[in-house]
């Protein structure tokens, strides 16, 4: 397809549309406002449906049905929307739907501001809401990363019967650059016996029952082990990271989405002064490419990593568990929404490197 | 007697940037005020570009706290002054689509007062954006920024552009819908806008392929202020 100059939120529209995704629930906040906009003009095109619920929670159920009856379905929100949908995706992962949520975070805490942030890193990979489960969560770091993600994201999310959160800012959703949609798509949708789409009686179709009550302990107990056992096959499939420089670095810079752009430009700086620097880009934060981030920090070459975040430190954590103090791991960033610069990011390397 | 400049389309289409050229053109010559009007989005707006256009002698009036990234916006009674008897140009740079353009709705009593000659309503057209390439399209959405602005457009913009990586056929592709429109509604095009290099490489097309001049309009080069790209964000910040 020829290329179109689009905003972020629309690239992602149309890249679930190509993905085949026929259905979407939502309701307005900013930065994602252009998500169900363009939703709204191109789903009756495609013989889809747009609905603008009344709320947050309306539309996380609304997903919860039409995952249930086997549609091909997302939502989108931004930081505090997200927060009120929590408890739908977790019965979603319960019911084991699969649904797609977008994330366009925005500062918080709180209703907080319209500006980029990274503040629900633990949110959108430590469960969120209630209960244990996991959603697969991607952090495109482009317009044209965050199209390339999301027919992935349908297609993970019903190859695990999982809801799949992309986990994006308000800078991918409101920059426009020029995008290339798949030229053909033709989404493989999959065979979903377990989906309530009408009972017939004779055994030509068992009765579909979506549910996330279990009242018996052995009954939740076999659906906890269904899902912590796919929660291990996730994690060995399914994990997604970009190297870039790290081969015998001094210095491994870590970043995801934005921010990992902003260390690019970094990386570049330190280079033009001698100064060998990589970047570990984790594209799942869950599941987290622990084994490809201890491999990068833990060479030789390697004298320490530094994590940049817009956030008060949430991914440093996972990035300490994988590098399990074999190396030293600092932080760079802060809470809010103020984006490092690259120039920050190289002095602070330079800094470490003096000391 | 002032000149008004009103500046319609579809979001993305690049209402901005040729306001921002324009003022900054027109400031050169006289006295120059520049309407914000937009109450859609609040990002990438105009008057981000407020310092530049202080810097020209462009008297900009903005919505009320625009720039504190809030998101829901009201309009100036500042608007109000623009309308006021003096010399000059005044632009408005108009939210997008018909949402946009209902911020103007209000001011059909100002702007009936304007002789037709000194009121230029233009449409922005960029078939580059989604949805945007087709005839029917940017004809529906010249109906319905009519009907909620109370105004009638009378001149059409080639603005087709794929920021940073428009090349000529971009240009004659909007030429080629702007065409289309005109010949369809009788509004004039009044102009083609690309960056200077861009606009050169044209000129050449045009006379290699004796594009109609009534379909051209003026040959207006722009030099690219707002920036929506990841590499002048790193420039310049959000």
């Amino acid at each position: 397809m020829a290329k179109k100059l689009m905003k972020g939120c629309e690239a992602i529209a149309e890249a679930a549309i190509q993905a085949g995704c026929r259905y979407f629930f939502g309701y307005p906040i900013t930065p994602q406002n252009d998500i169900p906009e363009y939703m709204s003009l191109r789903l009756p095109q495609v013989g889809g449906c747009f609905l603008q619920a009344e709320s947050e929670l309306a539309a996380i159920n609304m997903v919860y049905g039409a995952a249930g009856a086997g549609a091909r379905v997302m939502t989108s929100s931004s930081s505090p929307g997200i927060s009120l949908k929590q408890e739908g995706i977790s019965t979603c992962a319960a019911a084991e739907l699969p649904c797609v949520v977008v994330n366009m975070m925005r500062g918080g805490p709180g209703l907080g501001n319209i500006q980029a942030s990274q503040g629900d890193y633990f949110q959108a990979t430590k469960g969120g809401g209630h209960g244990d489960y996991h959603a697969i969560v991607y952090a495109p770091s482009s317009i044209a990363e965050a199209v390339e993600l999301m027919p992935k994201a349908f297609d993970v999310a019903e190859d695990y019967r999982t809801p799949v959160i992309i986990l994006a800012d308000g800078l991918i959703g409101q920059m426009m650059e020029p995008v290339e949609m798949p030229d053909n798509p033709n989404p493989v949708m999959r065979d979903k016996p377990w989906a309530a789409t009408g009972y017939k009686p004779g055994g030509a179709k068992p009765r579909a029952i979506i549910n996330s009550l279990y009242i018996e302990t052995e009954d939740l107990d076999e659906l906890c082990r269904r899902m912590q056992a796919r929660y291990r096959e996730i994690e060995k499939n399914e994990q997604r990271v970009e190297l870039y420089h790290t081969e015998g670095a001094e210095f491994i810079l870590c970043a995801y989405g934005t921010v990992a752009r902003v260390c690019k430009a970094a990386v570049r700086i330190l280079e033009e002064q001698g100064v060998k620097v990589g970047l570990v880009r984790p594209i799942t934060l869950w599941p987290f490419p622990s084994g490809a981030v201890h491999d990068a920090i833990a060479q030789d070459s390697v004298k320490a990593a530094l994590t940049v975040e817009v956030s008060a430190g949430q991914m440093v954590e996972d990035i300490r568990l994988a590098v399990n103090g074999c190396k030293p791991v600092e932080y760079l960033g802060e809470a809010g929404s103020r984006i490092p610069e690259a120039e920050e990011i190289a002095e602070r390397i330079l800094a470490m490197r003096r000391a | 007697m002032k000149d008004y400049w009103v500046l319609v389309g579809s979001f993305g289409s690049g209402k901005s940037e040729l306001a921002l050229n324009l003022a900054l053109d027109f400031a050169t010559r006289g006295a120059c005020t520049l309407v914000d009007l937009d109450v859609v989005n609040p990002y990438f707006r105009t008057s981000e570009r407020g310092d530049v256009l202080e810097k020209a002698g462009v008297e900009l009036i903005s919505p009320p706290y625009a720039l504190h990234k809030i998101e829901i916006m009201s309009l100036s009674p500042r608007v109000y002054a623009a309308f006021t008897p003096g010399e000059g140009k005044v632009i408005f740079d108009v939210g997008g689509d018909h949402i946009g353009a209902v911020a103007l709705g209000q001011y059909k009593p100002n702007f009936e007062l304007i002789p037709p000659e000194h009121l230029k309503v233009l449409q922005i057209v960029n078939p580059l954006r989604p949805m945007a390439a087709e005839l029917d399209g940017a004809l529906s959405v010249m109906e319905k920024i009519e009907g909620v602005s109370r105004l009638k457009i009378n001149g059409l913009v080639n603005n087709a552009n794929l920021a940073e990586e428009t090349d000529v056929s971009h240009l004659l592709q909007g030429y080629e819908l702007v065409k289309a429109m005109s010949e369809k509604t009788g509004v004039p095009v009044l102009y083609t806008c690309a960056v200077p290099e861009i606009m050169e490489e044209f000129r050449q097309v045009i006379a290699e392929k004796q594009l109609d001049a009534r379909y051209l309009g003026r040959l207006l080069p722009i030099e690219v202020m707002m920036h929506r790209s990841w590499d002048k964000f790193l420039e310049n910040g959000l």
